[in-house]
């Protein structure tokens, strides 16, 4: 499943980008880091469903929690 | 630099969709029980001044592009930031959307089905649409919002034949503090998702029209329109079921039985649930990728929407995973990132932007003409 993941991701990323007309190194750059991110995200998730969401706010929570209490 | 503008209408009926999009199937304000059309008129209320913060916030942008309009309002740096906090927040909505239909759909209709499935064929409509961009998801929102109000009006019209209007009664028997906990409830979701248009404000402006007049009646409509589904829905199930159910407008709509000949009218309730769908998933990968590609420092956004819409297939997944899981996220009362997102961050932006803007009037009036 890992492996046909990350072959799905190859297949859409490479032709993506030949069908780029211009292919400037700073978006192509971005773009890679994008999918390669997409791609280890789904290849995580299809390992572990349980998967833990982070809470980026979840500390300023727990600060007003203590400041209200 | 890309120059988008959709007309009024089309800008309304974007709005109304995007809000009615995925809600009305969900059992609303259910915290309020009978009384919930109180809900919804508290939720009115409480809704409009942010409204028009949206709004103001859309009219301060005087129709540039959110890349430029933003550094002006807000600074570079903090416009980069906040540009990054909404491109999360829109990601993180568009999974949960995604996860509601494919749950939906499973729940329904095709429970052999794996949610990938779903997802992915919706990821693929989506990167799509969004690649398109906002003219042709308000052009094709302007035909839908027809076959929608078609569909549910007439819906509506079938199940008034149910409806025992005996079921409001008494009201408020239980105070005033379940009717408060249901108007949170409306405005977490799906009223102050709305949010997510300052992102879009560039399209829904020109120099002679400000966001308001898209903004609030699309606002009112969808809210009006939810208003009376719910109540409905209620009147038609009675408290208890519409209380316990994860899809109370689906149940009652099944309920509809014209002389035994014209039954199972749900069927075109979930097509309606996969339009509203579509669409508002479509507009938040829209902001998701046009304040992301400001993040960055770039002015296109179409080359970050692949990775995006693909990384929803897995987020819809990851958000909610399961249907109660699906159905607590979409019924809670309040949620903190959605206050941080909808109701804080705008009001600072809003008293910064005024703020600065005030200042660039002053400096331009106290400059000489040069004369």
């Amino acid at each position: 499943m890992v492996i046909l993941i990350i072959f799905g991701y190859v297949v859409v990323g490479g032709v993506e980008l030949l069908l780029w007309k211009e292919r400037p190194w700073q978006k192509v750059l971005v773009y890679l880091l994008l999918l390669s991110a997409a791609a280890t995200f789904s290849v995580l998730l299809a390992i572990d469903v349980r998967l833990p969401v982070p809470e980026p706010l979840g500390t300023l929570r727990n600060w007003l929690q203590k400041l209200w209490q | 630099m890309m120059n988008e503008s959709v007309p009024e209408r089309q800008g309304i009926a974007l709005v109304f969709l995007f809000i009615v999009g995925d809600s009305f199937v969900f059992g609303l304000a259910r915290w309020a029980g009978r009384d919930l059309w109180l809900s919804f008129l508290v939720a009115i209320v409480l809704a409009s001044p942010l409204i028009l913060v949206y709004g103001r916030l859309g009219s301060l942008m005087h129709g540039q592009p959110f890349s430029e309009a933003l550094p002006r309002l807000l600074g570079k740096w903090p416009s980069r930031l906040v540009a990054l906090t909404y491109s999360a927040y829109a990601w993180r909505l568009g999974c949960f959307v995604t996860g509601d239909i494919t749950n939906f759909v499973q729940a329904v209709s095709l429970p052999d089905t794996p949610q990938v499935v779903m997802a992915f064929g919706y990821a693929i409509l989506v990167l799509w649409a969004v690649k398109e961009g906002i003219e042709v998801l308000a052009r094709f929102s302007s035909v839908m919002i027809i076959v929608v109000l078609l569909i549910l009006l007439t819906a509506l019209g079938l199940a008034m034949t149910e409806v025992n209007l005996q079921e409001f009664l008494p009201i408020m028997y239980d105070g005033f503090w379940p009717v408060l906990q249901g108007a949170f409830q409306i405005l977490d979701f799906p009223l102050l998702e709305t949010v997510l248009f300052i992102g879009l404000a560039n399209a829904l402006t020109t120099k002679k029209r400000s966001a308001y007049k898209v903004l609030i009646p699309g606002f009112l409509l969808a809210a009006f329109f939810l208003m009376l589904f719910a109540s409905a829905s209620v009147a038609i199930l009675g408290e208890e079921a519409y209380m316990t159910s994860y899809f109370p407008v689906f149940m009652s709509t099944a309920r509809i039985d014209i002389a035994l000949f014209l039954t199972r009218l749900e069927a075109v309730v979930g097509v309606t649930f996969a339009i509203g769908t579509f669409l508002k998933i479509s507009v938040c990968l829209l902001v998701a990728s046009k304040t992301l590609a400001h993040t960055l420092g770039f002015s296109d956004y179409r080359f970050l929407v692949t990775p995006l819409v693909l990384s929803i297939i897995p987020g819809s997944q990851w958000f909610a995973k399961s249907i109660m899981e699906m159905e607590q996220s979409a019924t809670k009362i309040v949620g903190f990132t959605d206050v941080v997102v909808q109701v804080a961050l705008p009001l600072v932006m809003w008293i910064v932007a005024e703020i600065r803007m005030s200042k660039e009037r002053k400096n331009k009036a106290g400059k000489p003409s040069g004369i």
